[in-house]
């Protein structure tokens, strides 16, 4: 794992501190809050980024109403930049009842959250299932996008990026942004990327980033404090020389991930990408993409994250969210989870805290579409690097 | 005192459920307009008079090609064998809304799509074209779909005029004394009819220009991104994260409105002073040219094709899963896109609820209004109407927003119906006005002379001759609240979710056959509307 | 210019609604043509001039000048029309309206031909205003010369007089005639107002049969 000290010294602290934090939601009465849950229904606004997701909530909606009379809703939204602003809007006009009880969220997203105090808790690492998660080996599931959680989110799912295509139309994936570059060269108009602001393309940008950036210390620091503009020089230098080869001479881009996907598939583009490393495998056993398809990452690294689900603070039902939250956490629903049958998302335990019985849940499969050569997770920047990089790209590309 | 009593209960409940939202609104963006850093911050952003010129170029393109091409059709086939099909036609079309049309037309015309297919079978293309169609940077394709829209709602607004009687006799005789003078069929329709007929379509014209210049669905699903329209922007600028950005975004909108209110001024200051030269240039002389019967047929013939390959692209997406290029036809075939739409039937519920609600509230409302209230006052509703229309649904949705955020209306189905009203009324009103207005009132001096009461009257006779008007007026609003797509996504606030909500959110997150599901449905819906209210407005025999 | 009506005879689905019948029209001469309603006068002048549409059908040859009209297109005719309403075109000048018909030429050579007529039709000074502004006597002016200038072979006269009221029906109706016979147009007037005909021209009733009677 590529963190610096920083990190795993800020991990190790908030690991440590955790249990003194102040006061978890509630008093360690779990079975209390399970009964005040019972009826309640959560609106659980989630990324509706494939028929995998959705179908994967329906299943623990089901599960959760059998087990524990709890209804969950999937809001579908299209970014969860909207639920922050219809939150913020919410509690500035007063209004008691949220519309949102439960969201996926992670990054700058959280972190706009956090900030404007937002968010219910902490409650995280009071849910029994908290403790099968790997705080060690995944340090970003206490630390999100170097902002440290407190407890704010819970840890749902890992993610990478990772990029896939045809391998019957590609012989030698581009394993790093130089080979991309030749890659383009070599098949002009054949690649491109979401247009940030969509967080996919803004990851890709990242990518960028962390490869052509000289200081990658620079990366952990809030973007105020440096010279930004002359921190991202040689990434616009970078880009510069691999738009001409793109799609459309990099004068449009594709507006999302799904119309990134959508492109590979019907083969006016040889690449796409995707934060899911199981995403290419799943596709090809739902039968959207062929079974030659390949998937790959950079041989030294690409981003990596972990995704989180938090309760507003104006969430009425707040009791179920969190059995919801803990529900997502279990091995059952993590190892369904992670099942490339299904949708295939990494998961946020360490297996080596699972007992012989839980581990059951978690199978290992070689399917086609996998990452053959899984490479290492490089951490996010903090997370003011991104409206700043968003900015800074439309402004030299978004024209 | 009477009649102002009766007059007071036709405003009252109409400026409760509607002139108060459209108000509220209204004054809320107006006070968001105060912000003085969203402004500064609108006038900052790097794409915005690129994205102006974008949003104001295809929207006035495609309005100056959809009159041409609507002319030309309606002057060549008019009076013809064609003609009484043809104006039902355009009906059926008008029931495709544009979100719908968009997806099925771009997946004809990318460079992956099943035209660059069927032409790269024959010429042996191993990749597709790098053409630049969907998404192009001048718009066109944006212009492409908003003309093959708007083609038809032209042509019945047209066929609507010619219809009336008065209208119809008048020009007969005007076409016999043309034709006299010396004149062929097509000089007529340039000369003497088009220029009778277009200033009486002078407000639904203007509708049409500023929709297609502030559409946000479409323009995501096929209009250009680097820059993208201005609609397009401030949409997503209403919806971020950021209250900074927010309030840039309610500047933004306004600043579209206040671009095309000028446009729209300037034209009618031109028009006041070229129009006299170019009638001048008009009259010269007469010209031969006979009506363009082969060319109308052959446009008309065109457009119906189109309509039904994308009908017909839109069923076969919804169930292929495998389609790469070259395949003319999925490897795979499924049904699973329908049943998940079916085992999730909230979308389409909640979206035939609000319909069906509106409209019979907008109906209720407009007859109400009709009855009570003297003619005199119409032109005062009907400039409202007319305002709520014209102006960028964007304006008056956020406003609406930000209006219901404080009276807790954002979210619920309530807030969502008086979101969908404030257009639907306006398009009932338009549309039943005339003919009501028009009823003749000896009708009912006849029927109390045979010893029917008031209400015996209205219910038995003027509501059923009214049918046709109100069956006409019902499918319209109908088919508009269907489509609303930003007011929806605005104040339903994530707790309900319509169809056209749905499709958006897939275009932005994968399955093209559950996407092409929902497109589908969003036809269906208001087509059924249409044929039912054809139904119902057939004339016993 | 003789316009000759050979042979004419008009159907309706299956039934003959005129028989067969010639008439010849003199350079000049105006006839006068009666008959009940619905008879088919109305529908008589639009054969002749080219736009009788279904249910009805017309037989028999329109020669003008020795010239068949009958494969001629209506405004290839040179057949000037005038209707019960003036049917000026309200969304031109009055000077525009009189140069409908007129082919393309200088502007200066029209606006004179406006000016000429204006001055033979009492109307001084009118080119530029909104026809709507007219009293009806001044439109049936207008009404004349518009039709007039567009140099017509020959004329039909569908009712031109019966919605004007009766003084100014009588000033009109010499007044149309009065130019009609000095420009030498033959023409034809269709009438149920027996005053209407001029005096000492002919005039044909169509009888309930179908029969065209001189009177």
């Amino acid at each position: 794992m590529k963190f610096s000290r920083r990190d795993l010294v800020k991990a190790a602290a908030a690991a440590a501190f955790f249990p003194l934090s102040p006061k978890a939601a509630f008093a360690g009465n779990w079975a209390a809050l399970e009964a005040e849950a019972r009826g309640q229904t959560v609106y659980f606004n989630a990324w509706a980024g494939s028929e995998a997701i959705n179908a994967y909530i329906d299943w623990a909606a089901e599960l959760l109403k059998a087990r524990h009379d709890v209804t969950l809703l999937h809001v579908k939204i299209a970014d969860a930049a909207e639920v922050v602003r219809r939150v913020r809007d919410e509690v500035k006009a007063g209004k008691a009842e949220g519309s949102a009880d439960l969201v996926w969220i992670n990054g700058e997203n959280f972190r706009a959250m956090k900030a404007g105090k937002l968010l219910f808790g902490p409650f995280a690492s009071a849910l029994p299932n908290f403790k099968y998660v790997d705080t060690a080996g995944k340090p970003t599931t206490l630390i999100d996008f170097a902002e440290p959680t407190d407890g704010l989110e819970s840890p749902w799912g890992m993610a990478q990026l990772t990029f896939f295509g045809d391998g019957a139309k590609i012989s030698a994936p581009p394993r790093s942004m130089d080979e991309l570059v030749a890659f383009a060269k070599t098949n002009p108009g054949r690649v491109s990327y979401p247009a940030p602001p969509d967080f996919h393309g803004t990851t890709f940008v990242k990518q960028a980033l962390h490869e052509s950036i000289a200081d990658r210390s620079l990366l952990a620091l809030p973007a105020e404090r440096i010279d930004f503009g002359r921190a991202i020089a040689p990434l616009i230098n970078f880009l510069d020389g691999l738009h001409p080869h793109l799609w459309r001479q990099g004068k449009q881009f594709p507006q999302s991930q799904a119309q990134l996907k959508q492109m590979q598939a019907d083969g006016e583009l040889l690449m796409a990408l995707t934060f899911n490393p199981n995403e290419p495998a799943n596709l090809i056993a739902s039968g959207a993409l062929p079974d030659t398809t390949v998937a790959w990452q950079y041989r030294a690294g690409t981003i990596g994250n972990t995704h989180f689900v938090a309760i507003p603070i104006n969430s009425k039902a707040r009791a179920a969210a969190q059995v919801v939250a803990n529900f997502l956490l279990s091995p059952e629903a993590q190892g369904r989870k992670a099942d490339l049958k299904t949708w295939g998302d990494p998961t946020v335990l360490a297996s080596a805290k699972l007992s012989a019985e839980e581990a059951k849940f978690f199978g290992t499969s070689v399917v086609p579409g996998r990452v053959a050569e899984a490479a290492p997770a490089l951490p996010e920047p903090h997370g003011s690097w991104v409206p700043l990089l968003e900015k800074a790209w439309l402004e030299s590309y978004g024209t | 005192m009477k009649n102002f009593l009766n007059s007071f209960a036709g405003f009252l409940p109409l400026g409760v459920l509607w002139l108060g939202p459209l108000g509220a609104g209204l004054l809320a963006v107006l006070y968001g307009a105060l912000d003085e850093a969203a402004w500064r911050a609108l006038f900052g952003h790097p794409q915005l008079w690129p994205a102006l010129a974008l949003s104001i170029g295809t929207g006035t393109l495609s309005l100056i090609i959809s009159v041409l091409l609507a002319f030309w059709i309606v002057a060549g086939l008019y009076g013809g064998k064609l003609w009484p099909g043809t104006s039902g036609l355009m009906g059926g079309f008008l029931s495709l809304p544009h979100l719908a049309f968009a997806i099925g037309l771009g997946f004809l015309i990318t460079p992956s799509g099943l035209l660059a297919r069927v032409i790269g079978s024959a010429a042996g293309w191993a990749a597709p074209p790098q053409w630049v169609t969907t998404q192009d940077p001048y718009g066109l394709s944006l212009v492409a779909v908003l003309v093959l829209k708007e083609v038809p709602f032209l042509i019945w607004l047209i066929s609507a005029q010619l219809a009336r009687p008065e209208v119809s006799q008048l020009l007969r005789g005007h076409f016999r004394v043309s034709q006299s003078l010396g004149h062929g069929g097509a000089s007529v329709w340039l000369r003497v009819f088009i220029p009778q007929i277009l200033p009486r379509l002078k407000w639904p014209l203007l509708i049409v220009w500023f929709y297609g210049a502030s559409v946000v669905d479409v323009a995501l699903a096929i209009g250009p991104t680097q820059p993208p329209p201005l609609s397009v922007i401030v949409w997503s600028d209403l919806n971020n994260a950021d209250t900074a950005i927010n309030a840039r975004g309610t500047t933004g909108a306004l600043f579209l409105t206040a671009a095309l209110g000028c446009l729209a001024l300037v034209f009618a200051v031109l028009k006041k002073a070229i129009l006299p030269s170019v009638w001048r240039y008009f009259t010269r002389g007469p010209s031969r040219r006979r009506t363009p019967r082969i060319t109308s047929g052959a446009l008309l013939l065109f457009f119906c094709a189109v309509y039904a390959l994308v009908f017909a692209v839109l069923c076969v997406m919804s169930i292929g899963t495998l389609w790469p290029y070259p395949d003319l036809f999925p490897s795979e075939l499924r049904w699973s896109a329908w049943s998940q739409f079916l085992m999730s039937p909230a979308p389409l519920l909640n979206s035939l609820s609000l319909a069906l609600a509106s409209t019979l509230a907008a109906l209720a409302l407009a007859v109400f209004w009709l009855e009570t209230v003297p003619e005199k006052l119409d032109a005062a509703l009907l400039a409202c109407g007319i305002a709520a229309l014209a102006l960028p649904s964007l304006l008056i949705a956020d406003g609406q927003y930000l209006a219901f955020l404080r009276l807790g209306l954002n979210g619920t189905w309530l807030g969502v119906f008086l979101a969908h009203l404030t257009p639907v009324f306006a398009y009932v009103f338009i549309v039943l006005k005339g003919p009501y207005r028009a009823f003749d009132p000896r009708y009912r001096a006849v029927a109390l002379g045979l010893n029917a009461d008031n209400y015996r009257f209205w219910s038995v006779v003027k509501l059923a001759m009214m049918k046709p008007a109100l069956a006409a007026a019902a499918a319209v609003g109908i088919g508009v609240s269907i489509a609303q797509y930003v007011p929806t996504q605005l104040i339903a606030a994530g707790r309900l979710t319509t169809l056209p909500v749905e499709a958006v959110t897939l275009a932005s997150g994968g399955s093209r056959p559950l996407m092409a599901v929902f497109a589908l449905m969003l036809a269906v819906v208001p087509a059924t509307a249409f044929i039912i209210a054809a139904r119902l407005g057939r004339k016993p025999l | 210019m003789t316009l000759l009506l050979e042979n004419i005879s008009l159907t309706i689905g299956d039934v003959l609604l005129v028989k067969s019948f010639t008439i010849s029209i003199e350079a000049g001469e105006i006839v006068t043509l009666m008959g009940p309603s619905g008879c088919g006068k109305s529908s008589l002048l639009a054969y002749i001039a080219g736009d009788l549409t279904h249910p009805m059908y017309g037989n028999g040859h329109v020669t003008l000048d020795g010239g068949d009209l009958i494969y001629l297109p209506p405004e290839q005719r040179q057949v000037g029309r005038l209707f019960q309403d003036d049917l000026l075109f309200p969304h031109l000048t009055v000077g525009e309206n009189l140069l409908f018909g007129v082919a393309r030429g200088s502007l200066k050579k029209r606006q004179n031909l406006v000016s000429e007529a204006l001055a033979s039709a009492q109307l001084e000074g009118f080119e530029d205003r909104d026809p709507a502004t007219l009293s009806s006597g001044q439109r049936a002016r207008v009404a004349l010369f518009r039709a007039l200038m567009a140099k017509p072979r020959a004329m039909l006269l569908d009712e031109p007089f019966s919605k004007l009221d009766a003084e100014l029906r009588h000033s009109v109706r010499n007044y149309v005639f009065a130019h009609l016979r000095e420009r030498h147009i033959p023409t034809l007037l269709v009438t149920h107002d027996r005053e209407d005909a001029p005096a000492g021209g002919r005039v044909f009733r169509i009888s309930n049969k179908g029969d065209m009677i001189l009177a």
